[in-house]
């Protein structure tokens, strides 16, 4: 074992002087696994998002939202049309719903203390049934303070009260949104997603008189149901009373609207992401092959540069079998300097989007760098620098110690 | 007389060069008792380096046997091979071939790495015989920041290091100016004179052969008994 320890070292020391082909190859993995990591840590995060949100309906709420089937997804990132007042009167009348709430956010900028940062803000109609539904469905409770019960009262996320401001957010101390003093009445306690946990939440009177957006309307609807009754049935009751009142889409004669169960919304997001899986693996699979191939061509090219230094080795003793690991580490070690800067370019850049993500709420996106993930890449760009490393070294170890010696012949 | 170190019976070495030929060695038996200090003798294109590579073991014949310490090594598996020439044959190049990624002492430890001495010893044993070699400003150096007798200096201590029963040196003084060739000489007597380890060195220098008792002279690839024949080889260049 000590002897390997030496042959890594041995590997290492070889490293120091390597050609700029070598740092070239090295880059390569880099963009390999930079793509990787950023690709999976993406898709992960949007799995968590929509989650979340799967989660957050359960089987007792159903929701509504303006625009089709097929950018649902697109909707819920970027925002889009509005419910009018008539879709949501059509849903509160449907047989089976119980209470209709709309939800509406959007991005603003706030003042705590003197000092200006972008929020996000929420409004829900009606906000005291809000209120109760959500702390029933979502598991909202209250980390400080109390219920807001008047219109200038607000109610922040764990995240907003600690993460976004430099001093923490007091419950009663004052903060100013788009030029209005807010009452900030309680702290809600992390809901584990960092969407929810970075909104302040509001009337959603309060709220439209805030943005200017549209009395009665609201960018997508939470329907709860009554007890007992199907889900399914239920939507499609809600999906008969909006054909009738919601605008036609552009050049079709479709209803541009979409009812979406916990049970179909998982379809949907399970083929999306499916798809989104397939291509990551692709395109990770060509930047993998690609990597391989450069570590082998660079060890094959090291190899021959390194004839006469193979040989002496095995002049002076060297094993095969030592030979062989001092060439493994070296590949190997290649690979994993290239994962490591390939990691971190990957974390940098989920990180980033995160950063972005909750200053930004109209970008709906989180990622996640789970420990898991940068061990995966580091220990698997380590294993593809060895694999990749094998018919070079073996190649080596094939070289007789006499030709190092050959030099009148 | 004690067993030799290494034994050559009958050896031929033959190089296929396309259809040609090449006979390289012809008819070769030596024998290298220890102790010894044997002198290969041949102008260019004798076949020194050849015979050399048989008596290092670094090569198989074509025909014939090369025993080393008494071990027919055709019947080794090349890494047995590997193991006994480590522990039993040192070698120094004229062209040094330290590694040059490896500073002084990290040369000199690397025979000790393959036969798998412990750091400790090993660190031990390179430091001393660096510093009985007058290198001891050298320890870390690498071979890029040596002068070229240094260098061999080096691969001599890397030579000394599984304490060898036999030292073989191919043209040890080729690249070294005479002065600095004359020390590294003295460095390999001293060490067959002291310690009664067995020298082979291969040379066209005839200065070189004046330190040993033993002369093979190569011709062809043969080995030449006649002496009136040998001295006439020995002054030619």
């Amino acid at each position: 074992m000590e002897q390997v320890k030496e042959y890594f070292y041995i590997a290492l020391r070889g490293l120091r002087t390597r050609s700029l082909r070598s740092w070239l190859t090295i880059l390569g993995i880099v963009i390999g696994v930079f793509l990787i990591i950023s690709l999976l840590s993406l898709s992960e995060g949007l799995k968590s998002t929509i989650n979340k949100q799967l989660q957050a309906l359960g089987g007792e709420m159903v929701m509504v939202m303006p625009g089709g089937d097929e950018d649902f997804l697109s909707g819920m990132i970027f925002g889009g049309a509005k419910l009018e007042k008539a879709d949501l009167e059509a849903i509160k009348k449907a047989e089976g719903v119980d209470t209709v709430i709309g939800y509406s956010y959007t991005g603003t900028p706030a003042r705590y203390k003197e000092e200006a940062k972008q929020i996000a803000i929420a409004g829900l109609d009606p906000w005291k049934e809000s209120l109760e539904i959500m702390t029933v469905f979502q598991g909202w409770s209250l980390a400080a303070g109390r219920w807001p019960s008047k219109g200038n009262q607000i109610l922040i996320g764990s995240h907003v009260a600690d993460g976004i401001f430099s001093k923490k957010v007091k419950v009663e101390s004052e903060m100013v949104i788009k030029g209005r003093k807010f009452e900030v009445a309680g702290v809600l306690k992390s809901l584990g997603n960092q969407q929810d946990d970075s909104m302040v939440y509001m009337d959603m009177n309060v709220y439209q008189g805030l943005t200017g957006e549209k009395r009665g309307t609201a960018a997508y609807a939470m329907a709860k149901l009554e007890k007992g009754v199907d889900e399914n049935v239920v939507a499609e009751a809600i999906e008969e009373a909006l054909e009738k009142t919601r605008k036609r889409r552009f050049g079709t004669d479709e209803a541009d609207f979409s009812v979406i169960t916990s049970e179909r919304m998982g379809d949907i997001t399970g083929t999306i992401l499916g798809i989104i899986q397939f291509v990551i693996i692709g395109f990770a699979s060509i930047a993998i092959l690609v990597g391989g191939i450069g570590i082998t061509n660079t060890m094959f090219t090291s190899v021959r540069e390194k004839t006469r230094e193979i040989g002496i080795m095995k002049a002076i003793g060297a094993k095969n079998s030592a030979v062989l690991s001092i060439i493994l580490f070296e590949a190997g070690i290649i690979g994993l300097l290239g994962g490591i800067g390939g990691t971190l370019l990957g974390s940098i850049l989920a990180v980033g989007i995160n950063y972005y993500g909750q200053t930004n709420p109209a970008f709906y996106f989180t990622t996640s760098v789970s420990p898991g993930l940068i061990v995966f890449g580091l220990a698997f760009s380590f294993f593809i620098g060895c694999a990749a490393g094998f018919f070079p070294a073996r190649s080596a170890t094939k070289l007789k110690p006499v030709e190092a010696l050959r030099r009148y012949e | 007389m004690a067993e030799p170190i290494i034994k050559l019976e009958n050896v031929w070495k033959i190089y296929q060069l396309g259809k040609v030929e090449l006979i390289a060695l012809k008819r070769i038996s030596l024998e290298v008792a220890p102790g010894a200090f044997v002198t290969i003798m041949g102008p260019s294109g004798s076949g020194k380096s050849t015979l050399l590579n048989m008596v290092g073991a670094l090569d198989s014949p074509t025909r014939g046997k090369v025993f080393l310490k008494g071990k027919d090594i055709s019947l080794l598996t090349e890494d047995q091979l590997s193991q006994l020439r480590g522990k039993t044959i040192g070698f120094v190049f004229q062209e040094f071939n330290l590694l040059p990624n490896l500073t002084a002492i990290e040369n000199v430890m690397l025979p000790m790495i393959f036969q798998g001495t412990p750091l400790e010893k090993r660190k031990e044993k390179a430091k001393e015989l660096l510093i009985s070699l007058g290198l001891e400003d050298r320890i870390s150096h690498q071979p890029a920041e040596l002068s070229g007798g240094e260098r061999q200096r080096v691969a001599i201590a890397r030579a000394f290091a599984n304490n060898p029963e036999m030292v073989i040196a191919d043209e040890p003084t080729g690249n070294l100016d005479s002065i600095t060739g004359k020390k590294i000489m003295e460095v390999l007597v001293d060490f067959h004179q002291k310690q009664g380890k067995t020298i082979v060195v291969v040379t066209h220098d005839p200065h070189i052969a004046e330190y040993s008792e033993e002369i093979v002279n190569i011709k062809d690839g043969e080995i030449i008994i006649n002496h009136q024949q040998a001295a006439k080889v020995l002054w030619s260049k």
